[in-house]
């Protein structure tokens, strides 16, 4: 295996953790909260909701913006 | 010393630092901030760095609004009151709902047709993003029930998974022969998803996607 491979198995692992968490958070009894629950419990205030909004603005800023 | 207080703009410039340096998410800004500058994109470091201080600012006028005197403020002491949670929430109606998903596929299909990094797409991501964050600042566009309490764990899990990601693409960027020079050996998300962005079809999807997740953002 390359590096190269070894580097985007890498982006694929840590993408197939997410859907598993999210999984077990939505059908399972576990402890586990879902990422719109995290993503509240983060906003609940404004300086939570701008900081994750503005990680959302920087990724458009980072890929589109010169 | 005369025994006159300090000019307005002094005690507002040092209540802003100091609420500032209190919050992390300022700090993380700031350094996002400079970070964004030094690595080629001044603007966007700039505009980073004012939302940084527009929240620190607001911080220090919501402290400053939430100390209310006590019964013992005769002794100089002062109660501050938590801040409340932002989960009031505007109401949208269906059809406005669809107008904004029109309105947001339409500047997908015209912003994608811009070519990455030119002025009209930097002036369209940038004043989308800036349109939304201003929206987010006045509080969540639907009602929704507060979470309360999540499970340390179950959140642990979560903050684990993205610092770890986190590392791995930081990992990557610093592996290449230079932060602004690609490596196939040890590629970023930004070189994995270059090709994608190089035809109108796929920034356009790209944005369309991005959209929506700020769309989603801005309604928690």
């Amino acid at each position: 295996m390359s590096s190269h491979d070894l580097t985007v198995f890498g982006y694929l692992l840590f993408l197939l953790a997410g859907v598993v968490l999210e999984l077990l958070a939505r059908r399972t009894r576990l402890r586990i909260p879902s990422l719109a629950a995290v993503l509240a419990r983060a906003m609940r205030t404004r300086t939570g909701r701008v900081g994750v909004l503005v990680a959302w603005a920087w990724l458009g800023l980072h890929f589109f913006a010169g | 010393m005369d025994g006159s207080s300090p000019p307005r703009w002094i005690v507002a410039l040092g209540s802003t630092a100091t609420a500032g340096v209190r919050e992390p998410i300022v700090v993380i800004l700031l350094l996002i901030a400079v970070f964004t500058a030094i690595s080629g994109r001044p603007v966007n470091g700039l505009l980073l760095a004012v939302v940084a201080v527009c929240l620190a600012w607001d911080n220090a006028r919501s402290r400053r609004r939430v100390v209310i005197p006590a019964p013992d403020a005769a002794a100089g002491l002062t109660t501050a009151q938590p801040r409340e949670p932002l989960i009031a929430a505007r109401r949208r109606r269906p059809a406005a709902v669809a107008a904004v998903a029109a309105a947001g596929l339409v500047f997908a299909a015209v912003a994608g047709s811009f070519a990455r990094y030119s002025w009209p797409a930097t002036v369209s991501v940038i004043g989308l993003a800036a349109a939304m964050v201003v929206t987010g600042w006045r509080g969540p566009s639907r009602s929704r029930r507060d979470p309360g309490e999540l499970p340390r764990r179950g959140t642990a899990l979560w903050a684990g998974l993205l610092v770890a990601a986190g590392l791995w693409e930081l990992s990557a960027l610093f592996l290449q022969p230079g932060l602004d020079t690609t490596s196939s050996a040890h590629p970023t998300i930004s070189a994995l998803t270059d090709p994608l962005l190089t035809s109108h079809a796929g920034r356009s999807g790209a944005l369309a996607v991005w959209i929506a997740a700020g769309c989603f953002l801005v309604r928690r």
